[in-house]
Order: C-alpha cells, then sequence, then structure tokens
C-alpha cells in the first residue's frame, strides 16, 4: 500500500481528538471513582460479533480516545450467560489499531493481486467504481454484478445497508450460508426450516446430549461451559468423532467411528429403538410422515386425491388447504384409508404403523402401499443391524463385536434417557453425504420424542445466519429485490453445463451473461472460499471486471481487489445484532470515533446507491434516492452541507450515526418476536430476549408445532412461508422423500452412503488409491475463520506458525517426525505446515486449521485443495441459503509428505 | 482482615487460554510476555491428548502467580521490592525492582518474568516475527493496557502499562481493579466460569463456600509454599455404562 507514514500520523491525530464523541446515545457502564487519571477511563458497551455469531456483549476501556482493553460485559438478564466472549474478543484490539488496519480508499496500481495501490479520497474511489459498475451492468445486465456478504444477523444495519443496494438495482446476492457449507440440508428437508436449535442454556436442561463431530469447547467458546453445567447437573455427555477433541475429553465416552458413518451409526441406533419398541408411538404418529403411506409401485406418498374412494373428500379439502400442502393418506386402524389434514397437527386418526396394504386407485388399479414406519422398519432390520453397523464405522484395528454391543448400549442409552439433545457438528455435515447423517440423526430425535421439551432436541451451531423476524423494511429499497447467485455453481462450470445439471435443476437461478463484477464486505473470499485458487484465475483472466472490497483492514482479499474502501470495526459504529445460539437481541455502540478516513459501511454503501442513481437510467430511483438512508433528511442534511462546503468525514459519520440508529428503529416493534424492544431499552439493559413462543422466551425448537400443533415448517425468515412449507407438504417431520431426485439417487429414506464414493473416486478413479486421507479443514482456537489470522497475540500462542495434525501411525508410514515441514497435497492444490502427531487422530485423516491467511503460508490457500460438488437434491427446490447447493469442505481427498 | 485467594475449577475450564489473553491485554504484556499460561498436561502442543487409545485425555492447566502465603520469591528479594501485602497478594515495586532475578529463580510455578529489554522492543519483535517490517501499530503510538499507573496505599508502583528494562513482572492478581473492588480480569473473562476470586477468611465468601464443599488441591504442595490458588481436580467420568439399567427396559 502506498500511504505514507506522514499520512498515517496525521490520521492518527485526528483518531485522538475525537476522544470522547458525545452522543445522546453514548452509555457508559460504568466509571471509576479515584483519582484524576481513573476517573477518564470511560467503558461502552457493545457486541463483539466476528462470524462466529456469538454475538458477545463487551465493555470497551476508552482511555483519551482510544481503546485499551477489552472485557465481558458480563450483563446479560440470565447471569449464566455472563461472561460470554473468548480471547479473540479481548484482544479485537490487536486488529482495530494493528498493522494491516486501512486508512485511505485505494485504487489498484499494479496487477491483480500484486498488492500495489495508490491512496485516493473517498469521492476518487467512489465515482470510480460507480462508472465502472454502472458500465458492468449496462453490458451484462444488473445480474452479473455478485455481492458477497457475511452472517448478516451480526449487523442487520450495515450488513442490511448492502443487501439494499444490491435490491435497488437487482444485483446478485451470493449467499454466504451455502458458500461457507454452513447449511445443515437436512433441516429443510426434514423439518421444511433453514436451521433451529436450543440455546446453549437450555444444554444444563438435557439428561443425554449426543455430540457428533461438533468441537464445542473450540467452536463454541462462550457457550462449552454449559456441556460442564449439564454435567455437574447429571447429564451424561458422549461424544461421536472420528478424532479425539477437547470437547471428547469433556464428554463421559468418546466414540470413534470412521469418517462420515454417522449415518450408519444412527441407523444402527434407529435399529434398536425400532426392534426393542423404545419408541414413542404418540409422537411418531402425530407429528411425523411415519404413519403415511408410500406407493410400492413408484416409490411416491399416496396422494389422496389418487384414491377411489377419497377422490371426491380430497377435492373439496384441497380448496380449504394452501397449495404448498398436499393430502396424503394413512390407514387408519378402524376406518381403513383416511385422509391426513396437512394444516394441523391435531390428530383424529389412529393410523397404523406396519403392514401393508393395497389400495384401488381412482383408475381402478390396485397398488401395494406401506406406511414410512414399515418401510424404516424393513430399511433398518436388513441394512443397519448393529453388526452390520459395525462392519461400517468401526475404525482400522478395533473390535467390531465390541462396536456391535455398543451400538445397542448407546441406543438405550439415548432412547431411554430424557430429555435426548443431538448436536450436530458442521465439520460433519460438510460433507457430501451430510444431508444423509442429519437426517438419519433427526430420526432419533422423532422416534424417542424429543422435541418441545426443555433440552431436548437436535442443534446445529454453524453459521447462524438465520434471520431472527423480517426485516424487509430496511433490507429491500421500497419492496425491491436483488437476484441470487449460487457459490459453487459459479465456481463449477464443468458441473453447470452437465447433464445432471440440466436434468435436475428446477429452479436455481444463474446471471444469463455470468458473474462480471465481485463485490464483498466482511469476508476474505480469496482465503477462505472454496477454490480460492479459481478466484484469482477469474481476477487474473479478467474475467472479472470489476473487484471492490469493503473491510476495515487489509487482507489477502483486498490485495486482489480494483478498490479498497475502508469500513470500521464494531466498536466504532452503531449496529444491531440478533444471531441465533443465544436469544438476545443487542447494539453495537461506537466506543471511538472510526481511525484515519475509515467511515461506517452504511455511508458508504448511501454513497455509492447515489452515485450509481445518477449514472443509471431508472427515473423512480432517482426520484427515491433520498430514502436510502431510513431518514430522507438526513440525506439531505449531507447533501445540503456539500453544496454550501460545510463537508467533513466528522458530519458524514454523525449523519452515518444517526442514519444507522433510525435503521435500527426501523427494524425493531413491528414483528410478534420484536414488540416492546426499542432502541431505548437496548441502549439502557444491553441486552433484550425476542418474545420466542415457548415459556421464559426460551429458544426450545418446535415449541409452536409440538404444543400449539401447528404444521410444519415454522417461517424461516426472510423468505416467505409458501417458499418453504412447499419442503415439506405434509405439515409434518418428513422423513420419506418422494421428489424425483431422491427416488433416482436412492435417498427417499436417510441411508449411508460412503465418503468419496460419488465425488472424489467418480470424477477421477485414481484418486482413490492416490489420496488416501480425508483433508479436513477444521476451525482453530485461535481464529474466527480468517479474522484473527494477523492477530499478533494469536499468532503467538501459535508459535506463528501453522501446523498439520496426523495420526503417528500416518507419521510412521510417511517418515514423519513431530515439528517437519509437511505438506498436504492433491491434483488440484496444496498447503504447507509442520507436523503435529497426535494419537487421537483418524489414521485416514489429515487435519489443517482453515482461516491462516496465504501470506502464512507461503503464497497458498488451503482452498486450493477443496473442490466444489454440487449434490442434485439441492437443486430440487430454490430458496438461497435455505435450499441451495452447499459446500462441502471435508469431502477433500490429499496425500501428506515431509518437505 | 481480607486474605485474597483463587479457586479455579479444572472441570469447568475449557482450555481457551481466555484467561491468558486478557491477562495479556490488560496488564500490557508485549509479545513474549505472559503473565498466565494454560497448557494441556503432559502434552507438547496445546489441546494435543496425551496417552494411548482408548484411554485419551486432555486436561487443561491454567497457571497465574500462586500468591503463596509463604513465598519464596518474598523471602529471596534482597531489596524488599517484592512483597506480601496484608491483603495477601504478592507484588512487586517496580522502583526497588534491581533485576537481580533471585526471585525468578526462587519461584517454583515459573510465573515471573523479566523485562530483560524496552517492551517496544519486543513489540518490534514481535511484529518482524509475524511478517511485518516497520509499522507494528498502525496508530503508531498505540499501545493496549490498563492506561492508569497504579500505587499502593503506601505509595509503592505496583501496575504501570509501560515497564522499564531491567524489572520482574509477574500476575497482581490485577490489583488495581482489586483496590476499587473489582475482581481480575482473568476472573471476568473466563468464559467457562471457572474462576472464583475472594476472601479466604471470610467464611461466607463464595470461595470459602466452595472450598468447604469440594476437595481442591494445590501445585505443588509439598513445598510449603501455600499457595493461595486453589484447583478442583477434574471429576472421574461415567464413562461407558454411566448411565445404568437393570436386564431388562
Amino acid at each position: 500500500m502506498n500511504v505514507t507514514r506522514r499520512d498515517f500520523v496525521k490520521m492518527c491525530a485526528v483518531g485522538a481528538v475525537s476522544a470522547g464523541i458525545s452522543s445522546r446515545y453514548f452509555q457508559i457502564a460504568s466509571s471509576q471513582t479515584s483519582g484524576a487519571e481513573t476517573s477518564e477511563i470511560k467503558f461502552v458497551r457493545s457486541t463483539c460479533s466476528p462470524n462466529c455469531t456469538g454475538a458477545c456483549a463487551y465493555n470497551a476501556m476508552v482511555y483519551k480516545g482510544r481503546i485499551t482493553a477489552l472485557i465481558q460485559a458480563s450483563d446479560y438478564p440470565e447471569s449464566e450467560y455472563s461472561p460470554r466472549g473468548c480471547l479473540k474478543g479481548q484482544s479485537m484490539m490487536n486488529l482495530i489499531y494493528g498493522p494491516d488496519r486501512l486508512k485511505k480508499p485505494l485504487i489498484r496500481t499494479g496487477e491483480r493481486g500484486e498488492g500495489k495501490f495508490r491512496a485516493v479520497s473517498w469521492d476518487e474511489a467512489l465515482d470510480y467504481v460507480a462508472d465502472k459498475l454502472t458500465e458492468i451492468m449496462k453490458k451484462y445486465g444488473p445480474e452479473s454484478i455478485a455481492l458477497s456478504i457475511q452472517v448478516p444477523g451480526t449487523g442487520y444495519v450495515h450488513k442490511g445497508a448492502a443487501i439494499r443496494l444490491a435490491s435497488m438495482f437487482g444485483w446478485s446476492v451470493l449467499h454466504g450460508y451455502t458458500m461457507n457449507g454452513d447449511l445443515p440440508a437436512f433441516w429443510s428437508q426434514t423439518f421444511g426450516v433453514q436451521t433451529e436449535e436450543l440455546e446453549s442454556l437450555e444444554w444444563t436442561n438435557s439428561k443425554y446430549i449426543a455430540v457428533f463431530g461438533s468441537n464445542l469447547l473450540v467452536t463454541r467458546l462462550p457457550d462449552a461451559k454449559f456441556l460442564s453445567i449439564a454435567r455437574e447437573r447429571g447429564a451424561k455427555v458422549i461424544m461421536v468423532d472420528m478424532n479425539f477433541t477437547p470437547t471428547a475429553a469433556k464428554a463421559d465416552e468418546w466414540i470413534q467411528i470412521n469418517l462420515s458413518t454417522d449415518a450408519a451409526f444412527a441407523l444402527g441406533i434407529v435399529n434398536v429403538i425400532i426392534s426393542e419398541k423404545l419408541y414413542d408411538e404418540n409422537f411418531v404418529k402425530t407429528y411425523t410422515d411415519l404413519p403415511l403411506l408410500v406407493r410400492l409401485d413408484n416409490n411416491k406418498k399416496l396422494r389422496a386425491q389418487e384414491v377411489k374412494a377419497l377422490k371426491d373428500e380430497a377435492e373439496k379439502m384441497k380448496k380449504e388447504i394452501p397449495e404448498y400442502r398436499d393430502l396424503f393418506v394413512v390407514y387408519d386402524v378402524s376406518r381403513g384409508f383416511s385422509i391426513v389434514n396437512p394444516e394441523t397437527l391435531e390428530r383424529d386418526f389412529e393410523p397404523a404403523l406396519e403392514g401393508e396394504f393395497e389400495v384401488e386407485l381412482v383408475d381402478g388399479k390396485r397398488v401395494k402401499v406401506k406406511p414410512v414406519f414399515q418401510l424404516i422398519k424393513e430399511l433398518v432390520t436388513t441394512e443397519y443391524t448393529p453388526e452390520r453397523v459395525a462392519e461400517i464405522i468401526t475404525p482400522p484395528g478395533r473390535d467390531k463385536a465390541e462396536y456391535a454391543r455398543m451400538v445397542v448400549r448407546i441406543a438405550r442409552e439415548m432412547a431411554t434417557t430424557k430429555p435426548l439433545h443431538i448436536v450436530y457438528g458442521a465439520s460433519n455435515y460438510q460433507w457430501f453425504h451430510g444431508d444423509l447423517k442429519g437426517r438419519a440423526l433427526s430420526l432419533i430425535i422423532a422416534l424417542t420424542g424429543n422435541l418441545g421439551k426443555p433440552g431436548a432436541g437436535i442443534s446445529t451451531y454453524a453459521g447462524q445466519f438465520k434471520i431472527r423476524w423480517p426485516l424487509g423494511m430496511w433490507w429491500l429499497f421500497k419492496g425491491r429485490k436483488p437476484n441470487w447467485v449460487t457459490y459453487l455453481l459459479w465456481m463449477n462450470e464443468e458441473y453447470r453445463n452437465s447433464e445432471e445439471f440440466k436434468k435436475y435443476n428446477r429452479e436455481t437461478p444463474y446471471p444469463k451473461n455470468g458473474v462480471k463484477a465481485f463485490v464483498f464486505g466482511w469476508n476474505n473470499p480469496f482465503d477462505q472460499h472454496n477454490m480460492a485458487n479459481k478466484l484469482k484465475e477469474m481476477a487474473k483472466s479478467g474475467e472479472l471486471e470489476l473487484i471492490l472490497a469493503i473491510d476495515f483492514q487489509s487482507t489477502t482479499s483486498t490485495q486482489w481487489a480494483d478498490v479498497v474502501l475502508p469500513g470500521v470495526a464494531w466498536y466504532e459504529k452503531y449496529e444491531l445484532t440478533a444471531t441465533i445460539l443465544h436469544p438476545y437481541v443487542q447494539l453495537q455502540q461506537p466506543a471511538i470515533e472510526p481511525l484515519f478516513e475509515c467511515m461506517p459501511e452504511i455511508w458508504i454503501f448511501k454513497e455509492l446507491a447515489k452515485r450509481l442513481v445518477e449514472r443509471w437510467d431508472d427515473q423512480e430511483l432517482k426520484a427515491q434516492i433520498e430514502e436510502f438512508y431510513p431518514d430522507p433528511s438526513l440525506f439531505r442534511k449531507e447533501e445540503n452541507a456539500r453544496a454550501n462546503g460545510a463537508w467533513n468525514l466528522k458530519l458524514a459519520r454523525e449523519i452515518a450515526n444517526e442514519a444507522s440508529l433510525k435503521a435500527t428503529e426501523l427494524m425493531l416493534g413491528k414483528h410478534d418476536l420484536t414488540k416492546g424492544i426499542t432502541l431505548e431499552r437496548l441502549l439502557k439493559e444491553g441486552a433484550v430476549r425476542l418474545n420466542l413462543p415457548a415459556p421464559n422466551k426460551r429458544q426450545i425448537l418446535f415449541w409452536e408445532q409440538i404444543h400449539e400443533k401447528k404444521p410444519f415448517p415454522p417461517p424461516s425468515f426472510p423468505a416467505p412461508l409458501p417458499k418453504t412449507a412447499r419442503f415439506v407438504k405434509s405439515g409434518r417431520i418428513e422423513f420419506y422423500k418422494d421428489e424425483d431426485v431422491f427416488i433416482d439417487f436412492g435417498e427417499t429414506l436417510p441411508v449411508h452412503k460412503d465418503p468419496f464414493v460419488d465425488t472424489e473416486w467418480k470424477r477421477n478413479p485414481e484418486s482413490r488409491n492416490k489420496y488416501r486421507y480425508a483433508f479436513i479443514t477444521r476451525n482453530a482456537l485461535y481464529r474466527v475463520h480468517s479474522t484473527h489470522s494477523n492477530n499478533i497475540t494469536m499468532l503467538e500462542l501459535q508459535d506463528f506458525r501453522p501446523r498439520i495434525w496426523m495420526s503417528p501411525e500416518t507419521a510412521r508410514e510417511k517418515g514423519i517426525k513431530q515439528g517437519d515441514l509437511v505438506e498436504a497435497y492433491n491434483d488440484r492444490g496444496r498447503v504447507r505446515g509442520y507436523a503435529v502427531l497426535d494419537s487421537g487422530i483418524h489414521p485416514s485423516v489429515i487435519i489443517f486449521e482453515q482461516g491462516w491467511w496465504s501470506r502464512y503460508l507461503r503464497g497458498d490457500s488451503y482452498n486450493t485443495l477443496t473442490y466444489p460438488w454440487v449434490k442434485a437434491i439441492h437443486l430440487a427446490y430454490f430458496v438461497p441459503g435455505i435450499w441451495e447447493p452447499t459446500t462441502v469442505w471435508n469431502e477433500c481427498a490429499c496425500d501428506v509428505r515431509k518437505l | 482482615m481480607v486474605r485474597y485467594g483463587m479457586v479455579i475449577d479444572l472441570n469447568r475450564c475449557i482450555g481457551c487460554r481466555s484467561c491468558a489473553v486478557v491477562c495479556k491485554m490488560v496488564n500490557a504484556q508485549p509479545p513474549g510476555t505472559w503473565w498466565q499460561r494454560v497448557e494441556t498436561v503432559g502434552s507438547e502442543e496445546h489441546m494435543v491428548p496425551v496417552g494411548e487409545y482408548p484411554n485419551l485425555s486432555e486436561v487443561f492447566l491454567p497457571v497465574p502467580c500462586m500468591h503463596c502465603e509463604n513465598a519464596p520469591c518474598v523471602k529471596v528479594c534482597p531489596v524488599g521490592a517484592t512483597w506480601t501485602r496484608e491483603d495477601g497478594l504478592v507484588l512487586v515495586d517496580f522502583e526497588r525492582c534491581i533485576g537481580c532475578r533471585y526471585c525468578i529463580t526462587a519461584c517454583p510455578y515459573g510465573v515471573r518474568q523479566f523485562n530483560w529489554q524496552d517492551p517496544d522492543e519486543n513489540v518490534r519483535q514481535g511484529f518482524e516475527r509475524a511478517g511485518f517490517d516497520s509499522n507494528w501499530y498502525a496508530d503508531g503510538e498505540y499501545r493496549y493496557g490498563y492506561p492508569v499507573d497504579h500505587r499502593t496505599e503506601d505509595g509503592r508502583l505496583v501496575y504501570t502499562n509501560k515497564r522499564p528494562r531491567g524489572v520482574v513482572e509477574k500476575c497482581t492478581f490485577c490489583v488495581q481493579f482489586v483496590d476499587q473492588g473489582i475482581s481480575p480480569a482473568c476472573v471476568r473473562g473466563c468464559p467457562g466460569n471457572a474462576r472464583i476470586f475472594g476472601d479466604l477468611d471470610d467464611p461466607d465468601s463464595e470461595i470459602s463456600k466452595v472450598l468447604k464443599d469440594r476437595s481442591a488441591f494445590r501445585l505443588l504442595e509439598d513445598l510449603g509454599t501455600e499457595p493461595k490458588v486453589f484447583y478442583i481436580p477434574p471429576a472421574r467420568k461415567e464413562g461407558k455404562g454411566g448411565v445404568r439399567y437393570g436386564e431388562k427396559i
């Protein structure tokens, strides 16, 4: 970067002078009493919210305009939650003030990726970007601009402003949830929702916690204590994972299984539950599709309108139900074939769960049908006996008979110790058949009736993209809508052109002229995205005509951008956060004025919008542009200041702060979930609980379905209900999926499928022998994905060097010793690090901790090894971030060698 | 009389090192200096298990200054720079310390650190190792840490954010906070709620109650140093068959 040292010093002065930003909203949590100097220390409560989505309350200790320390605020209404926060949040000053902090807008002068820029004025940078974007929009259409932001739940105002801008022109938004692989596809397939979970405080109400491949002690630091507290209260915790982890160390029992074989294990458990009749019959009949009948001739569920005897009734009922519902049939033990009302879970029938029946269709044809339960029973009693399961899951060299006995024992424990909570980890579902594993685990929960109760259910805790309430009033500009582009399809032209894609794609859009401009904020795609190398190629070849980065610090990705616009860190702005895992709405508040020339992002997007509208032929937008800020008078105030020469950064920031608060107010109080939650309350109380339906407003999944008998699914915001309700047309928890693609791929019911068979080995049969290890890129204690990669304190804790973990067995075979420089590689790429021998690691696994910027990796990226696999089932519908192809990082074969 | 002590519950400790980091940040420790450490017992690498399958284990052990009742460091200090305050805190007077480092040799817990050089030199070297050349902090004068010097009632300098070259430093139980009635940063910063800080002489304090109810141990107890940091050992696991059933369910 070509910003001179003198510039820094000048800008520092600006930062320092503006010590006590006087604002009516400023909240001083507490102040010290003795001494003139200590009284100058102020505390400002804000919310740390990187992409862990922990949203932890912090007090910033501010002295003479600088943050000198950050300590957890510990002011949650439920004191059990305090203190939330971890080593990364505590050392965030290293990023805010660190050497990579951006100072001024930058325009590239060298080649792409070279990192050569000139510092320019905001006007020059914004006009340059607006010119380029307009040119691209005119040439290829607005949908050729891809916008990537990360986890909007961590920033409803500023990240919302980015979407607002995209919606004005119809840019294509790239959903981070699927790009990150955080979407657990089984949720939409089984429950019709994006995700659900217990808040971590609820863990303490569980009596049995079964963690399937989630390293909560590292990835959920502020919540991990609830595992310990649950154990103190008598819960048993088991950890099922191919590798030993700190979470396994805390668990009562660690069960090591082979890679990605959890579905087999779960179905073995289902086998025992069914054969020993340990299931909750009433629950199964009331809430699931297990009593619904399936036609044996075509593998489709039997629809009422197909049945001769039910046709008239079905036609009448059909008029009374929404079009996203369907009428299915059960065999009532006293009334025979009966229609199930999909709009309620009040049960007025007594269905047979087992057996085979013959039904006469409208055309007179007689076909055989069986309840889903019967099909599951047949499946597990033939394919998933404890002995057969042991064949699949037992790691090399272990006793299979012991594993078979273990399956039976764990099944009995899980079925009879209630409430049972299953945590399904992202590292575990980020495999090609991750959805099958989730469906199988959900089946355990449904069979045992562990839903709608404190401490019961199944949870996934990655990504946390779920929006807590509808936000269209701010995110969408006057009701306009953005377009969408699926990241995996963008990266995978081969698949986009494949027969499979053409055959199975129903709704997934793709910009007709491709992606020509890439705009991103709050993320680091050139390290973190799947196939980071492909992105770099697109940058180098010029296929991408504009790359625009918005960040508060210089990252690998800003180095690849054409223009870099300096945003701000939390502690420098007002922002509204409401992430899941804990159910609070909180604010971020400025503790300091933005450093240097950094600007709140809402201002950046407003300025871009204004300048684009000037260049774009849309009279309606031209007339409405003042409304980009939620209060048009704020927009005018700044324009007036510009006109009469009174404009400066400080004024623009003050107006942006006001606008941020207005946007916050706009989003609050409009929905039942936020009724009574006001800006004033947030400023006074810190964290305010959402109005969730369960007692004490607790986050307990599907409370309304189980207790109020509302049909599945509850809405997944921001998607309208009809878009997601069609995933579960029966209004029930569905284990039998009958869309053609499920039938074609043999996945109507949850089954186990081995890793790599449908991916690596199919694409390149040689890889089976060449690359015998799975390349697992787990989360590190020292980073939130790639955030904090450059945090000097975190680097110090890692001796400044990346590591590659492997089992001592692998090391022996490869002639590798502890501390050796080694390389994990495949045909696509490589990454280097220092070997750590870990006897808790499965002999077929190589581990790298994701998030290292390439500058610490000798220029490599660990995402050169990964591949954008697309599973056809994920094309059956398209609802962005809810039903969409999702990245499967761990479906990646590699080898390792000493360098 | 108040006598401060700390309990660390190893069941609750998740090994996350937040205590070490918040301590470092709040107490202005430059790269290379750590007043507290958290390690995996018996392992060369943090969070890598010890033992052979299936008996693998990871026990995390945070080690702050023990603030010993019978502190060896106090005994060997030739100038009275290290002393035990009436409330039990073992402190270093930065203005009196002559840098002889006898205390470092005497401390069996290895928690004392010596300023071989100006802390800014540590900062420079740290950033150099991290791959940065000169511009350590973008805001050049920025340094993290509690910004105000702290002296005891009798005027001894026990906290300053810029420690001079040639003095010994260590965990003070955050004396600058304790003197304001606020708990040490590591206690407030522990997301595992593993730490309890309080008055060992007050039978009604939380710490006294916990120590009465639960078995606790201290590090290297046989040396007779009488540490005031107590550890609650990790509980036995339920393990296989931890949920018990009769023959029939």
